[in-house]
């Protein structure tokens, strides 16, 4: 029972980290707390149940949507974030809430309000390891964070954007001064924003359902998490998103399905309150 | 726009005439505090309009609402600098307090509200206390989780009655029975108190104090501003105020449940309707809320469409007009209001756009 709990709340636990992750580049690099990083992914939620519905296999469309995602995340840069780059982070803030607004409006218009299933792409059967049943579907899920992972930490530690993006995350005004071009860069991480938020929304549709309001609990879950790493660290954020699928897990097998999502707040209150620099401590000052 | 907050406070320096400009002044105040009785006059005469029907009286009551709850946040958001985007759990608690009192007990709506008001306080305390040391995004970040958690337990927790909601009975208030237009005039009267109440406070020296954290938290601090002090009463006193708007609105509709409560709608909304008005403003809430609330209903039929117009109207306001709505249409009266200043003080420089800003420390350093 313990064992299951915990391999399916790490499962849901590192979908919760596409989300972190992207929370985490978008405020470092941009200062601003994306509160549409949910509506990336039921964006793409909808373009791939579109797609499959349209007969496309499941890798072409999954291939197809990354890429719209990418093309959304770069087009609100440049519509939105870019004109008002230099504000504070509250008028960033709250025009991240406006995008929340048009896609959520967008999709209730274009798809409508209620839930849509979402095919699997697999037939999810139990697979035994060591004494604990897994399903097959956790499993991929896993799989699939972890490459994602595998990509990121490739992007960051050996190209040349990767490197100038951590530039720009250390300290903007330098990476300026080195010739860095900060703009490609901040669309270069919306871009990311976007793709992170493809994996998220349709590994998580065939879980949550499709419909304009499906991210909005994972959205929270991965704040919280990103605050796990003081909103500065993706290894933090991981941890913390991995932490909150196993802690929301237990809490729905041992206390009941209610305490689910209560636990996922009652961490971030707590984390909150008690750490708010993040689990390892980083105290990166910055004017926000 | 009457009742925005003083500008006349740029004239700086070098001023001669002294007595002729505190008289223009005075008078400058009394057409702001003219142009707020106006508003209120107007809202009070419209029931007795012809072609008045009762819905609109509901309908104006939710306006007022939106309004009131914005107000609340304004206090936090605008005058404080701490940005909240829970406010809709202290709509919530406000709402669900009073719905239960009503329910169970039978009370008076007006000792409901105050309830409901005073509980949302009371939870205000607390989560002031819990976010005690944080601000800026993390504050947002938690705030955001604290509505989402009052969902959460509005939604499961059977006191509560879930999704299914909690129906109330007619509204009495001192044994009187109201009707929506009585109701009308009890929102309008809270919403006239909280108009006067944040305009008195804002010009207190509490006020100050928390205009001083927000522009010069180290300064304040180092003129002996106690910071946690007044985080607290702020947070408390938006929590209280926005919890009363929650009683109203549960009230207004007689019907409290977690399909409208659990939503983070509230809490945006509110947000919104601050930034869009101007938040450190009076009229900034009342502009901002009555567009929030209005436009779903203008266009009832296209409810996502009212959402991406929402949307379109935040960002134009974000990029054109930062500081709100109310800001940009208040500049033309400031301008010609410094005019007649700088004239009545013969040869007074223009005041500096920073003057502004500094001046609530200023005043508290003399």
């Amino acid at each position: 029972m313990f064992g299951q709990q915990l391999a399916s709340g790490l499962a849901t636990g590192s979908l919760y980290a596409l989300t972190a992750i992207a929370v985490v580049v978008v405020f470092r690099n941009t200062r601003t707390i994306n509160i549409a990083q949910g509506d990336f992914s039921m964006i793409a939620a909808f373009i791939a149940l579109l797609l499959l519905k349209a007969g496309f296999g499941y890798g072409a469309a999954l291939a197809l949507t990354v890429v719209a995602s990418i093309l959304v995340g770069v087009i609100v840069e440049r519509l939105v974030m870019r004109p008002i780059a230099d504000s504070d982070w509250l008028t960033l803030f709250t025009a991240t809430l406006g995008i929340y607004y048009i896609m959520h409006g967008l999709a209730g218009w274009i798809w409508g309000r209620d839930t849509k299933a979402f095919p699997v792409a697999f037939e999810s059967k139990p697979i035994e390891i060591a004494g604990i049943v897994v399903s097959e579907g956790h499993l991929i899920n896993m799989g699939w964070a972890a490459a994602i992972g595998a990509v990121l930490f490739a992007f960051f530690r050996w190209t040349k954007q990767g490197v100038a993006m951590r530039a720009v995350t250390d300290d903007p005004e330098t990476a300026r001064l080195m010739g860095i071009p900060v703009r490609f860069i901040v669309l270069l991480t919306w871009g990311m924003a976007g793709f992170l938020g493809a994996f998220a929304g349709v590994l998580l549709a065939p879980i949550v359902y499709v419909s304009p309001q499906m991210m909005d609990e994972v959205l929270i879950k991965g704040y919280v998490a990103a605050v796990f790493g003081g909103l500065y660290s993706i290894p933090g954020a991981v941890i913390g998103a991995l932490m909150i699928g196993v802690a929301e897990n237990l809490a729905g097998g041992y206390l009941g399905s209610h305490y689910k999502t209560a636990t996922a707040f009652a961490m971030i209150v707590v984390m909150l309150a008690l750490r708010p620099q993040g689990l390892f401590g980083i105290q990166k000052r910055r004017d926000i | 726009m009457a009742g925005a907050r003083n500008p006349t406070a740029r004239a700086s320096a070098h001023i001669v005439d002294r007595e002729a400009v505190a008289h223009l002044k005075q008078r400058f105040a009394a057409h702001n505090a003219w142009g707020v009785i106006a508003l209120f006059a107007v809202l009070a005469l419209l029931p007795f309009l012809p072609g008045f029907k009762p819905w609109m009286a509901g309908q104006i009551s939710l306006v007022m609402v939106y309004i009131v709850a914005a107000q609340g946040v304004s206090i936090l958001t605008g005058y404080t600098g701490l940005v909240t985007v829970g406010h809709g759990g202290f709509m919530a608690i406000g709402a669900y307090a009073s719905a239960l009192m009503v329910k169970h007990w039978q009370v008076d709506i007006l000792v409901a509200i105050i309830g409901g008001a005073i509980m949302a306080g009371g939870v205000g305390v607390l989560l002031g206390l819990v976010f005690l040391r944080l601000a800026g995004p993390f504050l947002a970040i938690g705030t955001l989780g604290f509505a989402f958690f009052v969902g959460t337990i509005v939604t499961n927790v059977p006191l509560f009655e879930g999704r299914e909601g909690i129906s109330l009975p007619k509204n009495k208030a001192l044994g009187l029975e109201l009707g929506d237009v009585g109701f009308y005039f009890l929102a309008l009267t809270t919403f006239a108190a909280v108009t006067l109440f944040v305009h008195s406070l804002v010009r207190s020296s509490v006020g100050r104090a928390l205009t001083a954290l927000r522009d010069a938290e180290k300064a304040a601090q180092s003129c002996g501003v106690n910071r946690l002090f007044y985080r607290m009463v702020a947070f408390t006193v938006s929590a209280t105020i926005t919890g009363a708007a929650g009683a109203l609105s549960g009230l207004s509709v007689r019907y409290v449940s977690a399909e409208v409560f659990a939503d983070i709608w509230y809490s945006v909304d509110i947000l919104v309707a601050c930034v869009v008005g101007g938040s450190a403003m009076l009229m900034g809430p009342i502009v901002g809320g009555a567009f929030v609330a209005l436009l779903p209903f203008v266009l009832e039929k296209l409810a996502d469409f009212s959402f991406i117009l929402k949307g379109v109207v935040l960002i134009t306001v974000l990029m054109f007009a930062p500081a709100g709505v109310c800001d940009v249409l208040a500049r033309p009266v400031r301008a010609w209001r410094r005019r007649q200043l700088e004239r009545a003080g013969a040869g007074s420089g223009a005041g500096s756009q920073a003057g502004a800003k500094v001046e609530p420390l200023k005043r508290q350093e003399g």
